[in-house]
């Protein structure tokens, strides 16, 4: 039977490959807030497997499951088949926006990005009150979770970077666009092509961001090539930074939380432990950690698309925080400051903050 | 009164961020007004001061989000926070469900009640803000 | 679809929110691990024994099926509703009662992971002996519906070992206790053990009393391997008489042993059998002196090499050999049937040669594994689901597979249960009058037939 869609020409086999033994409940966040079958990973796979048979078809029926889902890979990680979920996910996702089943949110989305520089449709970027150098050896990109909603904890990676006199500048940057693939669209070509000029137009030899997923955008979409064949590095500023002395101690009982898009995504599990064992001694790690970590909530779109689910995850993992008695849940990555911060309950007395925000802290404190 | 199929009750003093206040006793009760409710969607997360919080009208003191919206809150008066709604730290749908009663955020305790009057109040002095409004947002976004 | 006004009945009684009709919840109710599939009308998410009671009634007044589900791991198409009707999944009644140290005693309700079980107790150093391989996932409602055994089984025995009581919601919403708290228990017929491994045919259980029991502080782990394998059917037979009581004694075949090497770095020995011993204690004396017993029974039968875990790091790597098995397996072909024959301890030997000698007859693959120590083997057939050849090769070797078993004094299922995948074969191992017996119960407990119906050949003559 040939195949109907590009997700079974592509994906065909792989999602054979799913056995339904249903062990990825254990790890999938949308479940394990929900406790509903037809949106966890076999759930998915099951769907789809019913639409190549011809049983079923892609419609707006699917749309709750298809799109809810963060992309973290928890699932693929635990798959004792291998299941590559978020991939299919993302084919499933062109396929369904191809045929007019698209989450509104995330139409909304990349009529946004037509229009605008940043998913968030703001208007007025912060500029952190730094002139943009002609030339520098560093950009510091700091993706729009940083521009728009956790602008303290750019303007906290800045100061850091300030301190320890690295030559960097910002450019003025436009949303690194590859949110768009992971929900069915393309990158935005007029956004990348603003970005790789910027980028190129300064001369710098590397890009610093704080976001993890700006730089798997950059690393890793063939639209971004040509920035990359210039020998452009790109990097995570916890990369960047974990063979620094910052020369600031805390005897706080800290913790970390893995980013997604830095942890299961890029492999990028040490330097920010690197950086952090430095700095607290008295450093515990949460129940589930490195590849194990339990996903923010935040990724895949489901933060906009699906806010509440979205919380109720993160919940999940301020639970942890608690049961370890961490006192600082640090993290490298903005979205899941943003998404943390906003499940955090008043009584959970921890704070929650990017590595960088807390060398910044400890910094001022000791001024 | 209903607008265009906003409901605007009368008796609430409006500021233009679209916040609505209520004199309760010596206290100021505030809340997000339909207009804004309809705009934002399904609100998750409301930011809530502490008690005592100082406010000088006009400067933000907290932040509502849903999804992807981000709404800054400004202090329609100067004075301290009273009382914050507890119940919407874990129930933020409150204010989609009755942004006008249990869906209520803050209580303030103004320096001088007489602050109220500065923000827009009555039939007539509202239903033209809100045609304004309208005509704002409908470019918009 | 169902009825618009039965519809409004079960949103009355669980609330709007509780109560599902949407596409990919059917859909994915339709499933559970094993290879069958059935859509059902509609699900419900209970959340007390109050609400299931309400449902059952309306259920049994309007005769519609009910299929009660916890995490939908079963192998053998139990929470599979074969006749439509409603899912009743019970995963949000998920907490731990009662958790009583001195009195050996966890209260649980059904939808418990056995992981968050195990959890509870780790701290209070006690555990809960059956450890099904889906334990991350299952849920005690479903160890307690197939009586779930795990590696552990040979020494300690499976779940039916350790429910003391339940609490239980009949097909006509009635309400019953049977059991109780206590260790010991004669009083009345024993129905607790009737709805052990009962399949969610004669009642929904929203709660189950456990016995818990104190967990052994060191193992020792060991591995021999075997050129043939019927020295190793004989080796684990022997076991027997050494006077020691492994904690497990798992056994690998060769087709599973080479799909482990192709899908890791564990590197095993490419032998005909390869046995996996672990023997559990309170000090290395006492495991390391029950080891070398059983390590002389294996030495006595032509092993290729006896080797004893030198660290926890060594037994962990054996561990994960076992572990990944089902796994590996699973990725070699586009379908795979995973049985679990039983058989007694001293026909392993004649089990394993027949499973490969059926493989050679229907050229098919079969990769074996199992709990050797109670003589429960996974034989796990691969095939091309895709191919109408191989599907008729798989059922033709299924069948010989089952005859087997039953001509060894075995029987159809040590653990997975009997469901829709063994229903056919129920005559070959229970004779008229038991089974006649069987569908009495059903009738007694279940008039209108509306509990987990069409599973187990009850429903047939």
């Amino acid at each position: 039977m040939e195949a109907k869609y590009d997700f079974e020409r592509k994906y065909r086999e792989q999602i054979l490959l799913c056995s339904r033994c249903g062990f990825c409940q254990a790890v999938c966040p949308v479940y394990g807030a929900t406790l509903r079958p037809g949106l966890n990973a076999r759930g998915k796979m099951l769907l789809l497997k019913e639409v190549m048979d011809g049983r079923i078809d892609l419609s707006d029926e699917l749309i709750e499951t298809l799109f809810q889902c963060t992309t973290c890979a928890s699932c693929t990680h635990n798959c004792p088949s291998g299941v590559p979920v978020p991939e299919i996910i993302k084919a499933a996702r062109k396929d369904m926006v191809a045929i007019g089943s698209c989450h509104p949110a995330f139409k909304g989305m990349n009529e946004v990005l037509k229009k605008h520089t940043n998913i968030y449709a703001e208007d007025e970027a912060e500029d952190f009150g730094r002139q943009k150098k002609p030339a520098a050896k560093y950009v510091f990109f700091a993706g729009c979770v940083g521009l728009y909603r956790e602008n303290d904890a750019t303007e906290a990676a800045l100061a850091v970077l300030d301190k320890l006199n690295v030559d960097y500048t910002l450019i003025e940057e436009v949303c690194c666009a590859g949110v768009l693939e992971d929900v069915g669209f393309a990158l935005n070509d007029a956004l990348v092509q603003t970005n790789i000029d910027r980028i190129l137009a300064t001369g710098a030899e590397a890009v610093i961001t704080g976001c993890p997923y700006c730089a798997r955008t950059l690393n890793n979409k063939m639209q971004y090539a040509p920035l990359r064949a210039k020998g452009v590095i790109i990097m995570h500023i916890a990369q960047f930074l974990k063979d620094y002395d910052l020369g600031v101690h805390t005897d706080k009982k800290v913790t970390y939380h893995d980013p997604c898009d830095l942890g299961r995504h890029c492999g990028i599990y040490e330097e920010p432990r690197q950086t952090i064992r430095k700095l607290a001694p008295n450093f515990v790690e949460l129940a589930h950690h490195h590849a194990d970590a339990l996903c923010c909530g935040a990724g895949g779109g489901v933060r906009g698309a699906y806010a509440k689910n979205s919380i109720d995850m993160a919940r999940r993992r301020l639970k942890e925080v608690e049961e370890i008695g961490a006192e600082v849940v640090l993290t490298e990555c903005n979205s899941c400051v943003h998404n943390l911060g906003n499940a955090k309950l008043r009584k959970q007395k921890f704070t929650i903050c990017t590595t960088t925000q807390f060398i910044h802290d400890l910094m001022e404190e000791t001024d | 009164m209903e607008f265009e199929s906003y409901n605007m009750p009368d008796e609430l003093y409006y500021e233009p961020n679209h916040y609505w206040v209520r004199p309760e006793g010596d206290l100021l009760v505030m809340g997000m007004d339909d207009f804004a409710r309809k705009l934002a969607g399904q609100i998750v997360f409301v930011q809530l001061p502490e008690e005592g919080k100082l406010l000088k009208q006009g400067k933000k003191f907290a932040s509502v989000e849903s999804g992807k919206w981000l709404g800054k809150v400004y202090a329609p008066v100067n004075g301290e926070i009273a009382a914050a709604n507890e119940e919407l730290e874990t129930n933020p749908g409150l204010i989609n469900q009755d942004c006008y009663g249990v869906g209520w955020m803050y209580k303030i305790k103004p320096d001088d009640m007489a602050e109220v009057q500065s923000l827009l109040h009555g039939t007539e002095a509202v239903q033209k803000w809100l045609v304004e409004e309208i005509a704002k947002f409908a470019k918009g976004a | 679809m169902i009825d618009e006004r039965i519809k409004q009945d079960l949103i009355q009684i669980v609330g709007q929110q509780n109560y599902t009709d949407n596409l990919i919840d059917m859909v994915s109710y339709s499933y559970d691990a094993s290879e069958h599939r059935a859509r059902p009308s509609c699900a419900v998410w209970v959340e007390n024994t109050a609400q299931v009671s309400e449902v059952m009634k309306l259920a049994n007044r309007e005769k519609i099926p009910v299929t009660p589900r916890g995490a939908g791991t079963g192998l053998s198409g139990l929470s599979v509703p074969a006749h439509a009707g409603i899912v009743m999944d019970l995963t949000r009644m998920n907490r731990i009662l009662e958790l009583r140290i001195e009195d050996r005693l966890a209260v649980v309700q059904p939808g418990l992971i056995y992981a968050d079980l195990e959890k509870a107790l780790a701290p209070h150093g006690f555990f809960f002996p059956p450890d099904p391989s889906s334990g991350k996932v299952c849920t005690m409602g479903g160890t307690v519906g197939t009586n779930a055994g795990g590696v552990k089984g040979a020494k300690y025995g499976t779940t039916r070992d350790y429910v003391l009581g339940l609490e239980v919601v009949l097909a006509d919403g009635r309400v019953m206790r049977t059991g109780g708290k206590t260790i010991k228990n004669v009083s009345g017929y024993d129905l607790t053990r009737l709805m052990v491994a009962s399949e969610g045919t004669l009642g929904i259980v929203t709660e189950i009393a456990l016995k818990i029991n104190p967990k052994p502080t060191v193992t020792t782990t060991a591995m021999a391997t075997f050129n043939d394998l019927e020295d190793a059917g004989r080796a684990v037979a022997e076991v027997m008489r050494s006077g020691i009581l492994p904690s497990v004694l798992e056994i690998l075949g060769r087709e599973t042993i080479l799909a482990i090497n192709q899908n890791t770095d564990l590197n095993l020995p490419e032998v005909e059998a390869l046995l996996l011993a672990e023997t559990d204690g309170y000090t290395k004396e006492e495991t390391d002196f029950q080891m070398d017993k059983v390590a002389e029974v294996f030495r006595r039968n032509n092993p290729g090499m006896v080797k004893l875990a030198a660290s926890q790091g060594e037994a962990a790597d054996l561990w994960k050999a076992r572990k990944s098995a089902y796994a590996v397996l699973a990725r070699i072909k586009t379908h795979f049937v995973l049985e679990d024959v039983t058989v007694p301890i001293g026909k392993v030997p004649a089990l394993l040669k027949g499973i490969q000698a059926i493989a050679k007859k229907h050229d098919i693959q079969i990769a074996t594994f199992g709990h050797a120590g109670d003589g429960n083997l996974h034989p796990q057939i691969l095939y091309d689901g895709y191919d109408p050849e191989q599907v008729k090769k798989m059922e033709a070797a299924s069948d010989e597979l089952f005859k087997l078993a039953i001509s060894l004094e075995g029987t159809l299922t040590g653990e997975h249960g009997i469901g829709l995948s063994k229903a056919a074969y129920m005559t070959l191992e229970h004779d008229a009058v038991s089974l006649d017996m069987m569908r009495t119960i059903k009738r007694a407990f279940d008039p209108n037939n509306i509990l987990n119906p069409g599973k187990m050949a009850l429903d047939a003559a």
